[in-house]
């Protein structure tokens, strides 16, 4: 099957976000289809994060829509929002796992709060997906016990603890060493690959993009600069998206003066 | 590093400045006052004998660029050395500032902490009654969180009960021996005995035992949600349909609503204990006297009274410590700073009621 006939996870139409007065994210649109890996990239302050906490209903939208698996989340009762939020899984940026719990029940939390399958059943699920990355030594650990980078890897395992359809990873290799960094993004890849899931990942680090990326969409300022394969987003003929790729400074592209031309 | 003595190498000839050796931090004062004076004329700088150039050399050859454009003089550098080339190539020239933010006025610092408390008041409201309903809505559907409740009255009560019965005793004792004092003067040292109980069970004990686990619970509650807050996981709560206020907040303030008439009790069996062993050890009252007029002091009225001040309290310092920690925004040193807020708006909280309480009882009785 074509990638592009796959059904649409995500459609984001138009998205408009405001903190304040300030706006954000200006008529956004993205789509997500399952069994591709979506990155979302842009430099600092573009409004990725923002895009992302949209996308999974911390933040209601100021304009346009957001529609995950065919619904509205900000038009959902209590109820129905909550069966649908068990049907995404979110990877925070720091794992966001809970400090009170051992890893084991960390994962086990959503299983154990959305489901009624027998203890003995859940136990073996977590061991599951904790295999999956390749975390099972860590069971019984607290997430304050581990590296960053097993942390993040605890969290995965507790993202896809009920077995999501689509997964959202908000900076899954900031502040890791590169060959984690590296473990994680094979990760990301397997899950796709082996549940067909379809995954959104917010990321600047290039090496990251270079490997895991289907699809690319590139905000700048609150908007979509870009949005396409990997290899089109980059012939794209915008400055800064060229000097994102290139690794050069925005101020250069920009075309502003160092002292030295200002003081001959 | 060894401070050097400023000596800005250079010499003026006419329109022509030429500088040599180091042109760093410590040379650039006095190569910021020569070029003050030379703002309206016209100044060419060669720079070609300079080993090494830093920074503030640079901003300050902007800022005299940008001053002379403006007070029509003209500066340029002439010859400039690879060193000196290299650090000016460093730098690009800022795209203008944002405006700073001007300091507001008194009328208008004023406005922003009356709206600031009308957020406060607004926001409170919602997580009381936010709460509230989590509460009705779990106890409808009977799915309140009881090992969660259980476990953490377990910390805020029992771990808590040695303290808060060290603390009132100490207190009763203290009481005691004022008021012996005084009565002593009337030879009528017998009603020590009623003072202590009627204070330390209307309003001691409860006061006491309140100001402590404020501190105590209070405090851990904000600083436990602001953490959570601060590192996501609250997010991650809601993303995976849990909801933080009937997960976190509900059996907390539950825990702590129960806990606390609990301690009170014992708070008061403390505090009456403490006050007996003055009444025997200093004022020679026999101790089966001093229970006798310690139980016929005593009323139901006045026991059910602290208590439910007690409960008041217990749940004024859960939802106050659950405010704190939920609005917090900013990075890992906003908790700090929010917890000790919570513990002073819970004692704040106290007194007030505890005052308000005081009078509405005698009034009724």
């Amino acid at each position: 099957m074509n990638v592009n006939d796959a059904r649409i996870l995500l459609n984001v139409h138009q998205l408009v976000a405001r903190y304040g007065d300030r706006t954000i994210l200006n008529g956004v649109d993205l789509q997500v289809r399952a069994g591709e890996v979506r990155v979302i990239l842009g430099g600092s302050g573009c409004g990725k994060s923002t895009l992302l906490r949209h996308c999974i209903g911390l933040n209601d939208p100021a304009g346009g829509e957001v529609e995950i698996l065919g619904q509205r989340l900000d038009r959902l009762d209590v109820k129905d929002r909550n069966a649908l939020l068990e049907r995404i899984g979110v990877l925070f940026q720091n794992g966001a796992l809970l400090g009170s719990l051992p890893i084991g029940q960390n994962v086990a939390l959503p299983l154990v709060e959305h489901t009624t399958l027998p203890e003995e059943v859940i136990h073996e699920m977590v061991r599951l997906k904790l295999a999956a990355v390749e975390m099972t030594h860590a069971e019984y650990l607290l997430p304050s016990e581990l590296s960053g980078g097993m942390r993040k890897r605890a969290a995965l395992a507790r993202a896809i603890a009920l077995d999501p359809e689509l997964l959202f990873c908000d900076e899954p290799s900031a502040g890791l060493d590169p060959l984690t960094s590296a473990e994680l993004d094979a990760l990301i890849l397997r899950l796709r690959d082996r549940f067909g899931m379809g995954i959104v990942v917010v990321t600047h680090e290039l090496s990251s993009i270079e490997t895991i990326a289907d699809k690319v969409i590139f905000l700048s300022q609150g908007k979509v600069l870009a949005d396409g394969t990997l290899n089109e987003v980059k012939k794209t003929d915008h400055p800064e998206i060229q000097a994102f790729f290139s690794r050069r400074a925005a101020g250069e592209m920009r075309g502003e003066k160092s002292a030295l031309e200002v003081l001959t | 590093m060894s401070k050097r003595a400023p000596a800005l190498q250079y010499r003026l000839e006419g329109q022509r400045l030429t500088i040599w050796n180091r042109l760093e931090r410590v040379e650039t004062p006095e190569l910021y006052q020569l070029l003050e004076q030379r703002l309206k004329q016209k100044t060419e700088i060669d720079l070609s004998g300079v080993t090494s150039m830093d920074s503030s050399a640079v901003a300050c050859l902007i800022r005299a660029w940008r001053l002379c454009r403006e007070q029509g003089g003209d500066l340029h550098l002439e010859a400039i050395s690879p060193e000196a080339k290299r650090s000016l190539g460093m730098f690009r020239l800022a795209p203008p500032a944002p405006a700073q933010p001007q300091k507001p006025g008194v009328l208008e610092q004023l406005g922003q902490v009356l709206f600031a408390a009308k957020d406060y008041t607004v926001e409170m409201l919602q997580l009381a009654a936010d709460t509230t309903f989590a509460m009705a809505s779990a106890l409808w559907h009977r799915s309140l969180r009881i090992s969660h409740i259980a476990e953490q009255g377990v910390y805020m009560g029992t771990q808590a009960l040695g303290i808060v019965m060290l603390i009132n005793f100490i207190l009763g004792l203290t009481l005691t021996l004022l008021s012996a004092a005084q009565l002593q003067q009337f030879g009528a040292s017998i009603y020590v005995a009623d003072l202590t109980a009627i204070a330390m069970v209307r309003e001691m004990g409860p006061l006491m035992t309140a100001v402590l686990i404020a501190g105590r619970s209070g405090s851990s509650i904000a600083a436990e949600i602001a953490t959570m807050k601060v590192s996501e996981e609250l997010d991650a709560l809601t993303v995976m349909g849990l909801d933080p206020i009937d997960y976190l907040a509900l059996p907390r303030l539950i825990a702590l609503c129960c806990a606390m008439p609990m301690l009170v009790l014992f708070a008061d069996v403390a505090g009456i204990i403490g006050g007996l062993g003055i009444g025997v050890t200093y004022l020679d009252i026999p101790p089966v006297a001093y229970l006798k007029e310690t139980y016929d002091a005593l009323s139901a009225s006045g026991l059910c009274s602290g208590l439910f001040k007690s409960i008041v309290y217990g749940w004024g310092i859960g939802l106050i410590g659950l405010f704190y920690g939920f609005r917090v925004h900013g990075g890992a040193g906003e908790v700090g700073r929010v917890t000790t807020a919570s513990v002073v708006a819970s004692i704040f909280f106290i007194v007030i009621v505890g005052c308000l309480f005081s009078i509405l009882f005698y009034m009724i009785l």
